[in-house]
């Protein structure tokens, strides 16, 4: 098992920055998918809402309780930078100011720009929050045109507004159900080509580089070794490497799930299975033009970084336009997004076109895998035709 | 002998044609893929845009009708609706052509098939039509008299907000998936910069023991060899953002020599980073590019080159961050730029660029110094 040491005594110099990715992977996704439960119920969307309250007044903390019912108040940020920063950002959705006299203009049935608000786009928390304050406002000038006092038409708007309204969520997943895997532990598997891609090309690329560098090559082909037993023991290392990442990753998986998966979620498992060999694939063909190391990073990032947003592992796919995704289909990780989108109920399943998919992905495996090997026969029996030395007669 | 090193050093640059090729290629790769992907995301996600709605009436409702006419006749309506049966209508949100289903029962429901800020919009104009329906009932039970007053109350047109703009620049926020990427470029200087020390170290090339043996002062041979790798860097960050500016015409703004500048002086701190980590110890370059590839893509990422809000995250759970780490201060001296009519900002990122660039070197400089070897 000479060429098996070998090939680990390579690999383990790059397994720190393996380690380093899929640490961090862990980090961030532990986080988000213990977030969010698997019920299919509907909760409006609660915004980060920054209030500067210049007027003081009990009924401008009538206003900001009301706000806060439903959304998240965030403390106020004096500094008009960080303000910019974060509605740029989208960290903050709205920015309200409450002026000084708000309460004696509401009480005076002015509405005109009773509030201000600190613009950057015109995005749909900046409409959904104008709707409420101009909704809020008119409730209380509607009930003080019923013969209300102030502080009570306040109370009495707040609580007309507050009543519950029947929203229910339409169900196209199918059948079963999907409450085995929710959407929030669909992101950890969106995400987990972008950490395969990017450990699996960076490292076994390296690793293979070096076992086929001509001089080692050309030596191990002198050698008693059987060219079969070479090719396996590279394979094993391949698979010990690829199989042992790919175990880590469902082992992480299994722990956030909180036990045994269940239901579609071994599909999603499948789905990832086939996207390692994938990756493998990708690093083994890519070796085969004998990049430098760096040159392989730089590849690793342009191959796993391109994919991520192409194919809607970074940006949901509904957000890229439709001929977006139609060039997106020419590669194998937008197959993977649509089956575990499927999966986990973020579009209709439908288990034929499940399959459907997973085969794509296992179509492009062994097209790789065959143009590899055909480059491969092509350089090496090109290779040994040069070094071949011609015997003196 | 300055001169001499550095013009060595640049023919060498030039010759190792695989790094600075990928260099030049990968932003104009990813660049390239960035536009395509994200060509109008930001006019069809972010900015606002009518939410389509399905009306089923169970029971016929002419107010609902005349609510809802009034609204379609707005300039900027935030809903359109399309009055269908509930077979139609669960197919059109089944196939996305409507966001929700407002059902027409006395009362109105709802039903909506993502949870989401259009979904959210729709819930509250459900419950407005139901409050407003509520306070209309208590004024007819109560105080019929008033009736028309409260009517005329609810049904007025206010306009409580006025904005208060707070940039003229270029607000489309997908535009810093750009910006992190000259900063990822950048940050991948960071692999110019080690080739600097693999150079200079006996253990770590042929190349590094015959310049250890030669006569030339080692200050002279590093810093030479440090300003080839900078003009190497920054012919790449210029090619990089003269790309994204003249072919993929990204919006940097009207102040595009100062986003050159930023570029540059990013370019610089990635090669310092890079030459301090390689005169790091005796580690072998394996582990050194390991260690400087993940450290960049950490930086990117809490930077925000994956994840879109990275930026915002990090402003409000630990602030100082975004002070320190590079990529965030290549990216935000751009955003300044762009955002920000002083220089007041951009400013602040270029000096702490600046900063974090001749402490990088000193250190290298203070680790690469009297390095003595054995036997070579």
């Amino acid at each position: 098992m000479k060429v098996f040491d070998t090939f680990m005594k390579v690999l383990k110099t790059k397994l720190f920055s393996v380690m380093i990715y899929v640490v961090v992977f862990l980090a961030i996704s532990i986080p988000m998918a213990k977030n969010g439960s698997a019920e299919k119920k509907f909760e409006k969307s609660s915004l980060n809402i920054c209030v500067f309250d210049n007027d003081d007044t009990p009924e401008s903390h009538a206003l900001v309780e009301f706000i806060g019912k439903e959304n998240e108040i965030i403390p106020e940020y004096t500094n008009e930078d960080d303000i910019l920063d974060l509605l740029y950002y989208e960290s903050v959705d709205f920015a309200l100011i409450i002026d000084k006299g708000y309460s004696e203009k509401l009480a005076s049935g002015e509405t005109s720009d009773i509030f201000r608000y600190y613009k950057v786009h015109d995005s749909y928390s900046t409409v959904y929050v104008r709707q409420l304050l101009d909704r809020y406002v008119n409730g209380v000038q509607a009930y003080m045109a019923g013969g209300m006092e102030l502080s009570e038409a306040i109370d009495h708007s707040a609580e007309a507004m507050s009543q519950e309204v029947e929203v229910s969520m339409a169900d196209f997943t199918g059948k079963s159900g999907n409450s085995d895997f929710p959407t929030s532990f669909g992101a950890y598997f969106r995400y987990m080509p972008y950490i395969m891609l990017s450990t699996v090309i960076s490292a076994l690329c390296i690793v293979l580089k070096a076992m086929n560098r001509k001089d080692i090559r050309y030596r191990t082909n002198c050698s008693s070794m059987r060219p079969n037993s070479f090719t396996m023991q590279i394979f094993a290392g391949s698979a010990v490497f690829v199989l042992g990442l790919w175990l880590i990753l469902m082992g992480a998986g299994i722990v956030m799930y909180g036990g045994i998966f269940r239901g579609r979620v071994w599909g999603a498992v499948l789905n990832s299975f086939l996207f390692i060999i994938i990756s493998a694939a990708i690093a083994v063909f890519a070796a085969n033009f004998s990049p430098s190391n760096t040159v392989v990073n730089l590849i690793t990032q342009v191959v796993s970084l391109g994919m991520s947003f192409l194919c809607g592992i970074f940006v949901p796919l509904g957000m890229l336009g439709s001929n977006i995704e139609k060039a997106a289909r020419f590669l194998p990780a937008y197959w993977y997004v649509k089956a575990n989108e499927m999966l986990c109920g973020n579009q209709a399943y439908d288990a034929g076109k499940v399959a459907m998919c997973m085969l794509v992905e296992a179509g492009f495996a062994v097209a790789l895998i065959m143009i590899t090997l055909v480059l491969n026969h092509l350089k090496f029996s090109k290779a040994s035709e040069s070094v071949a030395v011609p015997v003196q007669a | 002998m300055f001169w001499h090193c550095l013009k060595y050093e640049l023919l060498t640059s030039i010759r190792a044609k695989d790094l600075i090729i990928w260099l030049m290629i990968f932003p104009i790769a990813l660049g390239t893929l960035f536009k395509i992907a994200f060509g109008s995301v930001y006019e069809t996600q972010t900015k606002f845009s009518t939410v389509k709605t399905a009306v089923v009436e169970t029971t016929p409702d002419p107010v609902l009708h005349q609510v809802l006419d009034s609204i379609g006749e707005q300039e900027d309506a935030f809903m359109s609706v399309k009055y269908v049966d509930e077979d139609e209508a669960m197919d059109l949100l089944k196939n996305e052509k409507v966001e929700g289903i407002i059902f027409a029962d006395g009362e109105l429901s709802l039903t909506v098939h993502y949870k989401g800020m259009n979904s959210t919009i729709l819930t509250s104009f459900v419950e407005n039509y139901n409050s407003q329906r509520k306070i209309i009932m208590e004024a007819a039970k109560n105080d019929p008299a008033s009736l028309n007053d409260v009517t005329a109350a609810l049904s007025a047109e206010v306009n409580t907000c006025r904005e208060v703009p707070l940039t003229d620049g270029n607000t489309d926020n997908l535009i810093q998936y750009f910006y992190n990427l000259i900063a990822m470029v950048a940050m991948f200087g960071s692999l110019t910069g080690l080739h600097i020390t693999i150079n200079n170290q006996a253990n770590l090339s042929a190349v590094g023991s015959r310049n250890n043996c030669s006569p030339a002062p080692k200050s002279v041979s590093i810093l030479a060899a440090l300003t080839g790798s900078y003009i190497v860097q920054g012919f790449c960050m210029a090619l990089c953002v003269t790309y994204l500016r003249f072919v993929l015409k990204i919006d940097f703004g009207s102040r595009l020599p100062l986003v050159y500048a930023a570029a540059l002086l990013g370019g610089i701190a990635g090669v310092s980073m890079g030459f301090f980590v390689g005169s790091l110890n005796r580690m072998k370059i394996e582990a050194k590019t390991s260690i400087l590839m993940s450290v960049s893509m950490i930086c990117c990422f809490l930077s925000g080159l994956m994840v879109g809000n990275m930026k915002g995250v990090i402003i409000k759970k630990a602030p100082w961050f975004n002070h320190v780490n590079p990529a965030a201060l290549v990216s935000d001296s751009f955003y300044c730029l762009n955002i920000y009519s002083d220089y007041r900002r951009f400013m602040e990122k270029i000096i702490s660029m600046a900063v974090i660039s001749v402490i990088f070197v000193a250190l290298g400089i203070v680790v690469s110094r009297r390095k003595k070897y054995e036997s070579l």
